[in-house]
């Protein structure tokens, strides 16, 4: 597979834009762009450009839409639904060199930041001001907010907090056909449509953003956590619903099931969770000092009435930091038992989870497949992660079959088909799932009008059958590995 | 063999990556490129592609990326996944070089330090000029441009190995070797474990000083330093350059040597050389002979900074009222994972103001000899770094490692800033001076033996043997 050829005038042009360094097309350079976080699919790109300001994306975009050339944002490429893959020969627009915070605006509570800021460098700027970033994606290291707002990110603290659509409050965009126009932003919150509500969540399907404005959260005063031992999965998850019909509101709620506790505990990463528990709940409580025993207290009676072993509690940040510790490094500590890691994402009703995991459980039986989970248990969020290695074709099969039957389940249980990771290529065939074709094709209506022509990350979201202007045959030319 | 045999050995540790990109961030040249190639997880998949036949090792692709890596390892620690990012590079570097012979300016540089011969003659000489003050008198006179710029880092490193003024009046000659009998009132921390310091290539050519201050510091916490005849290089430069034979052949020889002196543990003070050391394991592990001498050598290997945190129990000094800032080298902090144990070290010097340099996590852009084959990109990090350190406002700057001090010095040099450069262990060394901890053993036993270089081996074993070094409670 290799890449579309792209002609070499439009190559200079490019490269009037934005610097002879700032474009890349050598086939070989551009391997490393062939997929983001989900590396199941790969496709590269025709070519990168790494513009730096509104003005350069904006002509560049222009430029590629004279031509009828397709193109893709990419932030840091952490994304799990290989929402950045660039099909149709389409060229990367990358964000990388648009990596300052603007201004943190103390005052007002906001932050102005270019689209390739890392999540947690904005926090990292706040934290002097007494502020942070609150949507915190477990990724948010290396995520991009440009990313979060084209997901619409969530995180172990949005249960409390609210997932990122909740903190942007304007938008500078470029649209598909190179136009500048901005949304929202302080002073004019109230703009007739809310259309930074609308852009956040697009999936880089209505444009470019290329400044973001977000609402920052003051530090609270205090927080402290607690982890319990469960001997059955589906007791920690009625502990979970325990706790919030209890009338709680824990800022953080994640389940890390037996299977990745065990793998969490073989590799280098131990946090000393007990490899016979088959759940530990990570409950988490931030705000005014005083009220935090006591809500603490009435959630480790909540896990005691469900079955929870033992419950250990965390007060200073160091045991804190401890607690969390199975929980943070699950991901990684999946990686070092099997070469490939299918990160599903669905939400369920709350109420439904016990059963919807047993559910899950058996199909990995079924399937012969290991089957993880860790997962923001407060918001129904879960994430079954399929180990498996690509190098087994017959496995891989059995995997896409466990998959699809996963998400069955979560749809059948009245839940939706994704929490925060987005449809992307991944999901689209999803979408017939849970929506009808009429609303399908109302979301195609609105799509088109920001980008009439199709230009803007094509062969994303909505399944083939409904989209207008997709060049089919190319976009089919993804290699499902 | 295949010349990329090298990675195709390795397939499941690049497999390791599970291409989360939560190391983009932590990567100097990402961050400043914004290529994704130039980022770890774009490297490994590179690497990856090779193994899967999808990408020749000769490409420029391959090349270039592989070959700007500045082999840091700060995307190692902010893995989750553990990937031994720094082993695979050596891998990488190796098939690349197999592929395509490095630039004249690598090969000569290597072919400089492995010989001993040679090393000597170019450290030698490098060392005389530099004595001389030439590089200083050269560096104003140059005139501005491309070559000049390469050749002005160049002479501004060689001029930053000078001392500085700190150790102005250290002890020498005959009270140098009075100290290293091992300190008259000192706690024993070292309750006599026998130590073998590592000399270094550089490090001996050009740091001579901070290869005795470390001998004294270490005597004077009761460790009994041993001289190690017949080490060498630790073949770190090798390595990183992918020339993973004559790195192996370096370890051998460090390893035959060490364990014919019968050393309990191995100091070094260099971070580089350091770290090359404890992956020694790894660069002989498919040696049937070696593999396992490697491992018990690697496992006995400490910096410096690890041989005197001791807390209390470290020996205290003289106050040093200086404000120092504190840089750590890559090759401590993310390489070998020691974070704390500098500044603990520096807690035994009274009145010693340490602070932390902005952003220090990051390299300094000398990695070896980066900055001179890279000097663009190396010289924008660099830049960055000096910034950093002069934003401290302190008047020192404290590294652990041969390389950063010349780097980081060179760039201070070059924009003219007022703040002078040198390994923690000399302050220290300083502060025991003041203190007086090496008075009183003038003329002590066995000073006559003294070998007049001390480059080619101290004579503290034999002395050492004859009971001179105290013991805990001792003297
Ligand atoms: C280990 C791990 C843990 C994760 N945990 C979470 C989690 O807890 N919660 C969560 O929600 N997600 C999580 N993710 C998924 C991922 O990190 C998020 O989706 C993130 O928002 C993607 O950001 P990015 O910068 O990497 O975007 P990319 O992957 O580069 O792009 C994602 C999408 O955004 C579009 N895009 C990027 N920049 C722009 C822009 N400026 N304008 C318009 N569109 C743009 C792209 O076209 C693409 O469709 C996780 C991922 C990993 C690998
Ligand atoms: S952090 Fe580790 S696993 Fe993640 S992309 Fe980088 S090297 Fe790969
Ligand atoms: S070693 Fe340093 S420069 Fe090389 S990939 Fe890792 S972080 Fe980047």
């Amino acid at each position: 597979m290799t890449a579309p050829v792209i002609p070499a005038a439009l190559i200079s042009s490019l490269s009037r834009i934005v610097g002879d360094d700032g474009v890349i097309r050598d086939p070989e350079r551009l391997l490393v762009y062939e997929s983001d976080g989900l590396t199941q699919y790969r496709h590269a790109p025709a070519a990168v450009v790494l513009p730096r300001t509104t003005e350069e994306v904006a002509a560049v975009v222009k430029e590629l839409a004279a031509g009828g050339r397709a193109f893709v944002a990419r932030g840091a490429g952490t994304g799990l639904s290989g929402g950045a893959l660039a099909v149709a020969g389409a060229v990367v627009i990358a964000t990388t060199r648009m990596n300052r915070v603007l201004e943190v605006d103390v005052e007002n509570r906001r932050a102005r930041v270019q689209p390739g800021t890392v999540n947690s460098h904005l926090t990292r700027e706040s934290l002097p001001h007494g502020f942070f970033y609150a949507p915190d994606p477990s990724s948010q290291s290396a995520c991009t907010i440009g990313g979060n707002v084209a997901e619409n990110s969530g995180g172990p603290h949005c249960l409390k907090y609210g997932v990122t659509s909740r903190y942007v409050t304007g938008l500078t965009v470029v649209l598909p056909d190179g136009e500048v126009v901005s949304f929202g932003g302080t002073g004019v919150e109230e703009d007739p449509y809310d259309l930074v509500g609308l852009f956040v969540g697009s999936e880089g399907c209505f444009g470019i953003a290329t400044e973001v404005e977000v609402t920052l959260t003051p530090v609270p005063e205090a927080a402290a956590a607690l982890l319990a031992i469960f001997d059955r999965l589906e007791d920690a998850a009625r502990a979970v619903t325990r706790i919030i019909a209890r009338g709680l509101l824990p800022a953080a709620l994640e389940i890390v099931d037996g299977e990745t506790i065990r793998a969490v505990e073989s590799s280098v990463f131990a946090a000393g969770y007990p490899t016979d528990a088959e759940a530990a709940l990570v409950v988490e409580f931030d705000g005014v000092e005083d009220s935090l025993a006591e809500e603490l207290a009435a959630a480790e009676a909540c896990c005691r009435d469900e079955g929870a072993r033992e419950v250990r509690k965390a007060a200073s940040d160091e045991e804190r930091e401890a607690l969390w510790r199975g929980r943070k490094k699950a991901f990684g500590a999946m990686g070092r038992i099997a070469p490939d890691l299918l990160v599903q994402d669905a939400t369920v009703p709350r109420t439904r989870l016990p059963a919807v995991l047993e559910r899950i459980m058996e199909i990995g039986r079924r399937y012969d497949l290991k089957v993880a989970n860790v997962f923001h248990a407060g918001d129904g969020n879960l994430h079954p992660n399929i180990l498996f290695d690509r190098r087994n074709r017959e496995e891989l099969a059995r995997v896409e079959q466990a998959s699809k039957e996963m998400m069955q389940a979560c749809v059948d249980a009245g839940g939706t088909i994704t929490g925060e990771h987005g449809v992307g290529v991944d999901k689209k065939e999803y979408m017939g799932l849970i929506y009808s074709r009429s609303v399908l094709e109302t979301m195609e209506e609105v799509r088109r009008v920001f980008d009439p022509a199709g230009l803007s990350n094509p062969g994303k979201v909505l399944p083939g059958s409904i989209r207008s202007a997709i060049r089919g045959a190319e976009e089919d030319a993804v290699a499902r590995v | 063999m295949r010349f990329d045999e090298a990675l195709q050995s390795q397939e499941e540790a690049i497999l390791n990556c599970v291409h989360c990109g939560f190391c983009l961030p932590a990567c100097p040249t990402y961050v400043r490129l914004g290529d994704e190639a130039d980022s770890p997880r774009g490297r490994l998949h590179l690497m990856r592609a090779v193994v899967e036949g999808r990408l020749d090792p000769g490409s420029d692709a391959f090349q270039d990326h592989i070959g700007r890596c500045l082999g840091c390892r700060a995307c190692e620690p902010v893995c989750p996944s553990g990937v031994q990012y720094g082993m695979l590079l050596e891998r990488a570097r190796q098939v690349a070089t197999s592929a395509r012979p490095p630039a004249r300016l690598t090969r000569l540089l290597l072919a400089l330090v492995r010989r001993d011969g040679v090393r000597r003659l170019w450290l030698g000489s490098s060392r005389l000029l530099r004595d001389l003050g030439i590089p200083e008198g050269l560096l104003a006179r140059l005139p501005e441009g491309p070559i000049s710029s390469r050749m002005k880092t160049a002479l501004a490193m060689l001029a930053s190995s000078a001392p500085s003024t700190l150790s102005i009046g250290a002890p020498n000659g005959a009270e140098e070797v009075a100290s290293r009998s091992g300190s008259p009132n000192g706690s024993g921390f070292g309750a006599g474990v026998s130590v073998g310091l590592l000399e270094g290539c550089v490090q001996k050519g050009l740091f001579g000083r901070v290869n005795r201050a470390t001998e004294r510091v270490l005597g004077a916490n009761g460790y009994r330093v041993v001289s190690v005849r017949s080490q060498g290089c630790c073949g770190a430069l090798h390595a990183h350059a992918g020339d993973l034979t004559a790195a192996r052949e370096m370890a051998r020889r460090n390893i035959a040597a060490f364990e014919e002196a019968g050393v309990d543990l191995v100091a070094v003070n260099a971070a580089g050389c350091g770290a090359a050391m404890v992956d020694y394991g790894h660069l002989l592990s498919g040696d049937a002979e070696w593999g396992g001498r490697a491992r018990s050598f690697a496992g006995r290997v400490r910096d410096v900074s690890q041989l005197l945190t001791g807390g209390d129990e470290v020996l205290r000094g003289a106050p040093l009222p200086l404000r120092v800032a504190y840089d750590p080298p890559c090759h401590l902090l993310h390489a070998q994972k020691i974070r704390h144990e500098p500044l603990r070290m520096l807690e035994a010097i009274p009145e010693l103001e340490v602070v932390a340099v902005p952003n220090g996590d990051e390299c300094c852009g000398g990695a070896g000899i980066y900055g001179l084959t890279h000097p663009e990109l190396g010289g924008r990090i660099g830049s960055d770094k000096v910034e950093a350190v002069v934003a401290t406002g302190a008047p020192w700057l404290a590294t652990g490692n041969p390389g950063c001090i010349m780097q980081i010095g060179a760039g201070l040099r070059i924009a003219e800033a007022k703040v002078e450069v040198c390994h923690p262990v000399e302050l220290l060394d300083e502060s025991y001076r003041r203190g007086g901890v090496y008075e009183g053993r003038r003329g002590a036993e066995g000073a006559a033996s003294v070998d007049p270089d001390p480059g080619r081996g101290s004579p503290l074993d034999e002395r050492a043997e004859t009971g001179a070094v105290p013991r805990p409670g001792g003297a």
